[in-house]
């Protein structure tokens, strides 16, 4: 009985071996993954969308991906992909405290596609580089609000400043909020600005040629030498892009402009509850539509559908509006 | 096979040794991810910020004891444009000109000192009138400034005939104040033949001041160039949104905008009068500095002062001032007629 055994069977030792050997094999086929999820390489570029006016929805987007961001390890670098002419003075403060916070961890580097002005550029300011295109345009850093006006007295409210303050009062308010904007950009960008506070301040915006001669801008190039120079700064060699959407489609809410102010629209067939007034907004005027060139094309529709059930028409009814409206 | 349990047993200890020495060398080499703490932004912090928006306290006081004069306001209601729509619009809300709030503190000085003060108002029916061939050339305002003594103004669009009535009113010794905004040299034709009438003239584009100014760079300090009856007391005048003006005639009674000041149009420093005085005719380049809220700013009150000083010391004398015809309705509805006309 003894004889045989050892030719056959082996030791207690030796299955213990065995088992040991088989367990090591697979712990080492699956260490490497564990590894990596526990410690991933910076390897990646993180391109952040900020396009369209800037809103709440986008500077919640931005916010929650650059956090996202910063806690993850595997994102060494970001670019900040800007085509916004601004919008809403908090929006953008909550934009310019994420980038400043994420510039502290990484490198950040601003790409400017057609415009990047007023709440948008108070947002990039923050990035260690700002690149443009040489027509790129940036700036417009200031406020933009109607003249306050007296009003006529207000009976019902509780105190004095309830239903409206003075003229005086609503001045200097918007002049506070403009310096809040003015001296964040100083104390971002003025060793770069080639000009005086004064002249800043007069919300003058500049082509991408010009921004990159007075400091506005600091290089001319595109996304892609963008993320090139992020991943160069970062010294992450081989790298991937990762491309992070923010805001809603189609820029929902969009903003337009009135003869008396810019009102934020959030929706495509908007009633009353989806219109909201901007008193005060940190935009650059000229890239807002006028509410004039949206009711022009209303108006055609209306023309051309006869019939109310077009008025949620085909993509091809679409296409026929804004190329004019004719036929259908 | 009662072996199993401890091989088995070998089995989990060994893959969790490695796997979690893995983990654990994963957890140990990497870069915590602690979120990063708040950034103190100095410049939000700055007690300077804080723009003071206290409204400020208007003393409009007059000097001058002259007998009581007739004023007359043209706040600037243009007919032509008022002329389709309801008689409500002609009183100023809407449309150009300047409300009758907008004149009070200016009105109220004249009328706490006695003199009377009276708001013309085209009234769109009469305008028509004197065109017609063969009547008599007389316009509503002509009738108007007739009975005054002084005549302030907000308007530049004058027809022709109404441009002879300021000028004979000018030379018969009648004080003038014009008040003119930067925008009217687009909204308005005819600004060009009121300056030539009164000797005066004015640039195109506004006057800001990035430097130093009055809660808004539009807001500009202007300062008093020489000792003057206009700008006694004025340190500095708040001129909410002014253009440049200027007259042949020269002389002391003038506001230039502080140093730092430029001009719209040029981008280039200017210290262009925002006030110049040409003998009967003040010349304002800007019409909302003395509005209720504006008069609070700076002196604005005692510039008001002084040019309702200017208004009633004039060497005027109305064909038919014979007594008191009593305060000028504004509106283009005749006054009751019980009792007392005639």
């Amino acid at each position: 009985m003894s004889a045989d055994k050892p030719s056959t069977a082996l030791t207690s030792r030796q299955q213990v071996a065995v088992v040991v050997l088989a367990a090591a094999l697979v712990g080492a086929v699956l260490a490497p993954s564990v590894y990596a999820a526990t410690n991933e390489p910076s390897d990646t570029v993180a391109v952040v969308e900020i396009e369209g006016p800037v809103n709440t929805a986008l500077a919640d987007d931005v916010e929650s991906e650059l956090a996202d961001i910063r806690a993850n390890e595997s994102v060494g670098a970001v670019v900040l992909k800007l085509d916004t002419p601004g919008g809403a003075p908090v929006a953008s403060e909550r934009m310019y405290k994420a980038v400043q916070r994420t510039s502290d961890d990484m490198t950040v580097i601003a790409s400017v596609q057609s415009i990047s002005a007023s709440g948008g550029y108070y947002a990039m300011a923050p990035a260690d580089e700002i690149y443009v295109l040489p027509t790129s345009t940036v700036g417009s850093i200031g406020l933009n609000a109607p003249a306050p006006r007296a009003s006529s007295t207000a009976l019902g409210p509780s105190g004095p400043d309830k239903a409206g303050s003075n003229p005086t009062q609503a001045w200097a308010e918007q002049q506070t909020l403009a310096d809040t904007f003015i001296n964040a950009m100083m104390a971002e960008r003025s060793d770069e600005f080639e000009m005086p506070r004064e002249e800043v301040a007069k919300a003058d915006t500049y082509l991408g040629t010009e921004a990159v001669q007075n400091g506005f801008a600091d290089e001319i190039g595109s996304l892609n030498e963008a993320i090139h120079a992020a991943a160069t700064e970062e010294e992450l060699g081989e790298y991937t892009v990762d491309t992070r959407e923010t805001g809603q489609e189609f820029g929902i809410p969009f903003l337009v402009r009135t003869d008396t102010g810019i009102v934020a629209i959030h929706a495509n067939d908007p009633g009353y509850a989806d219109v909201k007034p901007m008193p005060s907004t940190y935009v650059y005027t000229p890239a807002v539509p006028h509410v004039d060139t949206i009711e022009r094309f209303s108006e055609t529709d209306v023309r051309t559908g006869g019939a109310a059930s077009t008025e949620r028409g085909t993509p091809g009814n679409e296409t026929a509006r804004l190329s004019g409206g004719v036929g259908a | 096979m009662t072996r199993v349990a401890p091989l088995a047993a070998a089995f989990v200890v060994t893959l969790a040794a490695v796997t979690g020495g893995a983990a654990i060398a994963g957890y140990v080499t990497a870069d915590g991810a602690a979120p990063a703490p708040a950034i103190q932004n100095d410049h939000y912090q700055n007690p300077d910020l804080i723009a003071n928006d206290t409204p400020g306290q208007a003393t409009v006081e007059m000097d001058a004891s002259a007998g009581s004069q007739t004023v007359l306001v043209d706040p600037g209601v243009e007919p032509a444009t008022a002329r389709p729509v309801l008689p409500f619009s002609l009183i100023g809300l809407g449309g150009g000109g300047v409300a009758d709030r907008d004149i009070r503190p200016l009105a109220n000085a004249l009328i706490e000192n006695g003199h009377e003060v009276g708001v013309y108002v085209p009234d769109p029916d009469q305008q028509r009138r004197p065109v017609r061939p063969g009547a008599e050339e007389t316009t509503q305002l002509g009738e108007r400034l007739a009975e005054a003594d002084a005549f302030v103004t907000f308007r530049t669009d004058y027809e022709p005939d109404e441009l002879d009535a300021i000028e004979s009113f000018v030379e018969s010794g009648g004080h003038v104040v014009l008040a003119t905004e930067p925008d009217a040299a687009y909204s308005q034709p005819g600004a060009a033949s009121l300056d030539a009438t009164l000797d005066v003239t004015t640039e195109s584009g506004y006057v800001y001041n990035m430097e130093e100014n009055d809660l808004n760079y539009q807001r500009v300090y202007a300062e008093a160039t020489g000792d003057a009856s206009l700008t006694e007391g004025v340190d500095r005048a708040v001129f909410p949104s002014a253009t440049p003006v200027g007259t042949p005639a020269g002389g002391a009674d003038v506001l230039r905008p502080i140093e730092g000041s430029e001009l719209s149009t040029t981008r280039a420093p200017t210290d262009a009068p925002l006030l110049v005085r040409n003998d009967e005719v003040v010349m304002i380049g800007d019409s909302d500095f003395l509005s209720p809220d504006n008069a609070r700013r700076a002196d604005n009150d005692a510039l008001i002062g002084n040019l309702a000083d200017f208004l009633v010391t004039n060497d005027r004398t109305p064909p038919g001032d014979g007594g008191s015809t009593g305060p000028t309705q504004p509106g283009p509805g005749q006054p009751p007629t019980n009792g007392t006309a005639g």
